[in-house]
């Protein structure tokens, strides 16, 4: 199906680039509820994403427009059809030129699971054996749910510079819930793990921290209200920085947000609302992390994965950037953004939850998504701990609030490292002064 | 269902659907094949950049049988006859049959439905297309100096549809349509933003954004500029219908999805036929509603789109269903059975979810409250269904003092509370009405398009 594409973008008129990208999908999905089996799929798609730009004069000189249109297999017969469309729509939208990568040597990464390629359905299978075990020998805790995902992907690249690609990886997605009981209570803890190989995936001892999770929000009480040191760790600690790829670190570090004067960033300045008081703040945009979530050999414009400094000790040190978005502010490229990966603290985890002064220690958000703009946010608090000299009691309900970059200038950061799919960096961050709110 | 009705890419395989279905029921107690093809068109304009082009194409068949104890479904992008004619053979001889009967295909139905419009998308061209989101974003921009930015996006998206199982044959063409304009101001310190978007299934004459509408559009974003924290606490507040939306999808919509009953994750369970909320409260969920951004004419398994009331008078009466929940726990269907797409399962989905209208104007709520926050504007919102916690987050609120607006901005503010507390707290219902659409994930993917709303409502919430 490739070929053919690319001879006919070649003979199209009003095609003055192109890139092709054809995208192969083969995913097994298995879903049990308690120890029965609710849901057993199989799916494949093949489709190829063909973006064309169109050069045209326009009273501000020659301007360059761009669309997508994506062809399925039944398309095929209409090829014409679609080229002539997408043609029209770059026609009729004036940018500034800019250009596509041209040819280059893409860095091998490893994102691909040999045992998630040859026998999906028995990965898929093994992790659920694995979390029904573990969780037999787990007092006062079930299964109520649980879904795989094993995915395989193909993706296959050209532009009219001379970009050639392909590449392959695995992905798994594992998502379960478990209920804890006691006579007049019962409560949940859901987790959703994304990796690229199964061996990065310790089920059992994921489940026991989830089935704990599950015991202690039945007995949880609801935080106090007022200012309070917040340790946030592990999985909520990346959707507090991360947020499902809406970070306002990772958006204010655009260079398309530069572009659209939506980034009040610049190079050489601090990214913090306030003096720096706690452990530097350091972020890399790494695509090149072995079996990162993120990773790959070159993105979906054609340029080559890269690790990049991005925040340096609290100071933009770049952009990160497509080219297009690099010529506009003529600056490197970079590619897209990658992992997050962040600089290690110079505490130890447990010495982050020492305190003599109440502290309250996140494990779970019910959703934590930072204003993409402004930074602001607001979490429900779906479990943590109140911890007061030396005691810790679970709690939940109530939320906290504060600016992620307020905040992340007085941020102390554990000295243990996590990789957790899409990051790499401190298990846990200590926030010395953060609004709850509570009973 | 008649084949020439589905858009031109699905009639080969629409075709032959009947008899895909038949084959696979050779050895399968029952059997149904789903077939969809979702693309559309989407326009942004903004200060720096402009973009014409199509939404990520969604197209393919999914086969499904029900083994007598769960189904297996095979889902493919290849519409070639030969293949997906293999793939149901192929299906066929590895379904092993399990104890537990049949599945009950519903009644015998035919037909084909398709969005009706007043402007029908389709007849402009993508350039005249262009042409409204370049006005829209030229007359907002010239509302202030301090107006950074403003993005200008329009997003069109046919969804055609076909489901067949031995008793029906139902195939729909429905057009959702959304147009939103977001404003980015600076006073040369910090950056703010605000939105207003209008969302529709059926035609342009719905989602037109008047010029009084990007006034107040400003005049907001320009509020938030001198924005302030919330004090936390309890609070009277009083809710905008896309606040009371939010909060009626997270608290009720979420929490009574059947098929989180068969996983033991709704706590709702416990509390049907029960008093549940206030007597003040009902809460609906309704696929038919006309033009909501949700809606359809028959779910993804078949079942004709038809209004479900969920709370009535205070009173929790059932759940939102798709086939799966509703044979298992052997209750009524309803029309709630959605995929995100044919890459996807179905799961119980919500469709436009809201508080029924009330009587009291929202002037009259106002009034009546002493101290408390005006809720305005929805930003997020996530369900807890078993714990019944709730977090809806309002892009900001105004503060309330003797009944009267103070124009004290506070942004944003995290809503949390107990849903049965949340619930129970309304002491007046609004007599306006409105939805606002966008996408709904279960947990955090999933996702498929959902409108909520309802009128003003106020009640205590704690706010963070």
């Amino acid at each position: 199906m490739f070929q053919p594409m690319v001879d006919a973008l070649r003979k199209q008129q009003g095609v003055d680039d192109w890139l092709v990208r054809q995208i192969g999908t083969a995913s097994t999905q298995y879903y049990v509820i308690g120890d029965r089996i609710e849901n057993s799929r199989t799916v494949s798609s093949q489709k190829t994403v063909i973006t064309v730009m169109n050069d045209h004069h326009a009273p501000e000189g020659t301007m360059r427009g761009e669309a997508q249109v994506t062809v399925v297999p039944s398309d095929l017969p209409h090829l014409g059809d679609k080229l002539e469309q997408a043609v029209f729509m770059a026609g009729v939208t004036d940018n500034p030129i800019y250009g596509l990568p041209g040819p280059c040597k893409y860095p091998a990464v490893e994102v691909a699971d040999a045992e998630m390629r040859s026998d999906p359905r028995a990965v898929a299978e093994r992790l659920v054996h694995e979390l029904l075990t573990t969780l037999h020998d787990e007092h006062g805790v079930r299964l109520s749910s649980a879904e795989v995902f094993v995915d395989n992907h193909e993706v296959t690249i050209r532009n009219s510079r001379g970009v050639e690609g392909s590449a392959v990886d695995t992905r798994l997605l594992l998502d379960f819930v478990l209920l804890a009981s006691s006579e007049d209570e019962e409560m949940e803890s859901h987790i959703a793990f994304e990796r690229r190989r199964a061996s990065d995936l310790d089920v059992p001892a994921m489940a026991r921290r989830q089935a704990q999770y599950a015991r202690d929000a039945v007995v949880a009480g609801t935080p106090r209200t007022g200012t309070f040191a917040v340790v946030v760790s592990d999985d909520a600690l990346v959707e507090l920085l991360m947020s499902e790829g809406y970070s306002p670190l990772i958006l204010r570090s655009a260079a398309q947000m530069k572009y659209q004067k939506l980034s009040p960033w610049e190079p050489g300045a601090t990214i913090l609302s306030a003096a720096a008081i706690g452990d530097p703040f350091t972020m890399y945009s790494n695509a090149l992390l072995p079996y990162g979530v993120r990773s790959g050999s070159f993105d979906s414009e054609g340029l080559p994965a890269q690790r990049v400094l991005i925040v340096d000790r609290g100071v933009l040190n770049r952009f990160w950037a497509s080219l297009r978005h690099a010529e506009y502010l003529h600056i490197p490229p970079t590619g897209r953004f990658g992992n997050m990966e962040l600089a290690l603290g110079s505490v130890t985890y447990d010495d982050l939850l020492e305190s003599d002064e109440t502290l309250y220690h996140i494990v779970a958000f019910s959703a934590m998504s930072p204003d993409p703009i402004t930074g602001d946010f607001v979490g429900e608090i779906r479990l943590g701990y109140e911890v007061e000299k030396g005691r810790r009691r679970p709690i939940r309900g109530g939320s906290i609030s504060g600016n992620l970059f307020e905040v992340l200038a007085e941020v102390h950061l554990s000295r243990e490292e996590a990789f957790l799919g899409n990051y790499r960096g401190p298990r846990a961050a200590m926030f010395p002064r953060i609004t709850v709110a509570g009973d | 269902m008649n084949v020439s009705e589905l858009l031109p890419e699905l009639r080969g395989a629409g075709r032959i659907l009947p008899a895909l279905v038949a084959e696979v029921e050779k050895k399968a107690p029952y059997a149904s094949v789903f077939l969809e093809r979702i693309g559309g068109l989407q326009v942004v304009v903004n200060h720096r950049e402009q973009n014409v082009t199509e939404i990520p194409l969604s197209q393919g068949i999914v086969l499904s049988a029900w083994n007598g104890a769960w189904f297996e479904e095979v889902a493919s992008s290849d519409l070639t006859p030969d293949h997906i004619v293999g793939v149901a053979n192929r299906l066929a001889d590895s379904v092993q049959v399990l104890p537990g009967g049949s599945i009950d295909p519903g009644p015998t139905r035919e037909g084909h439905f398709d969005t009706a419009f007043e402007m029908d998308p389709r007849s402009l061209s993508a350039e005249e297309k262009l042409e409204m989101c370049r006005q829209l974003h030229s007359t907002a921009s010239a509302l202030d100096a301090r107006i950074v930015n403003v993005t200008v996006r329009y997003l069109e998206r046919l969804e055609s549809k076909a489901f067949v199982n031995r008793a029906e044959q139902l195939s729909q063409n429905v057009m959702r349509l959304r147009m939103s304009v977001q404003m980015f101001v600076s006073d040369g310190q910090q950056l703010q933003y605000d939105w207003v978007s209008k969302d529709a299934t059926g035609g342009l004459e719905l989602i037109r954004i008047r010029d009084e509408e990007l006034r107040e559009l400003c005049d907001h974003a320009l509020s938030l500029l001198t924005a302030e924290k919330v004090p936390p606490g309890m609070y009277d507040v009083v809710c905008s219908p896309d606040v009371s939306g939010v909060i009626a999808h997270e608290a009720f919509g979420h929490g009574v999805e059947l098929d989180m009953f068969l996983k033991g994750r709704a706590r709702s369970e416990q509390y049907l036929g029960e008093v549940i909320a206030s007597p003040l409260v009902d809460i609906l969920d309704d696929p038919s509603y006309e033009h909501g951004h949700g809606s359809y004419f028959f779910d993804d398994e078949g079942q004709l789109a038809s209004p479900t009331y969920i709370i009535r008078n205070g009173v929790f009466e059932r759940g939102i269903s798709d086939l799966s929940s509703a044979h298992s726990l052997g209750v009524a269907r309803s029309a709630n059975g959605r995929r995100e797409s044919f890459e996807h399962k179905i799961y119980t989905r919500m469709s436009n979810t809201f508080f029924g209208r009330g009587h009291t104007p929202v002037r009259d709520m106002i009034a009546s409250v002493d101290h408390g926050v005006y809720l305005q504007h929805s930003s997020s919102g996530m369900e807890d269904p078993k714990g019944w916690g709730m977090q809806v987050t309002s892009h900001y609120g105004e503060e309330i003092r003797n009944g009267k607006l103070t124009g004290r901005i506070f942004a944003p503010i995290g809503i949390t509370g107990y849903v049965p507390d949340i619930l129970q707290s309304v002491s007046a219902v609004g007599e306006d009405f409105a939805l606002s659409g966008g996408t709904c994930g279960k947990g955090h993917k999933e996702w498929v398009p959902v409108s909520s709303g309802g009128p003003h409502l106020k009640l205590k919430a704690r706010l963070g």
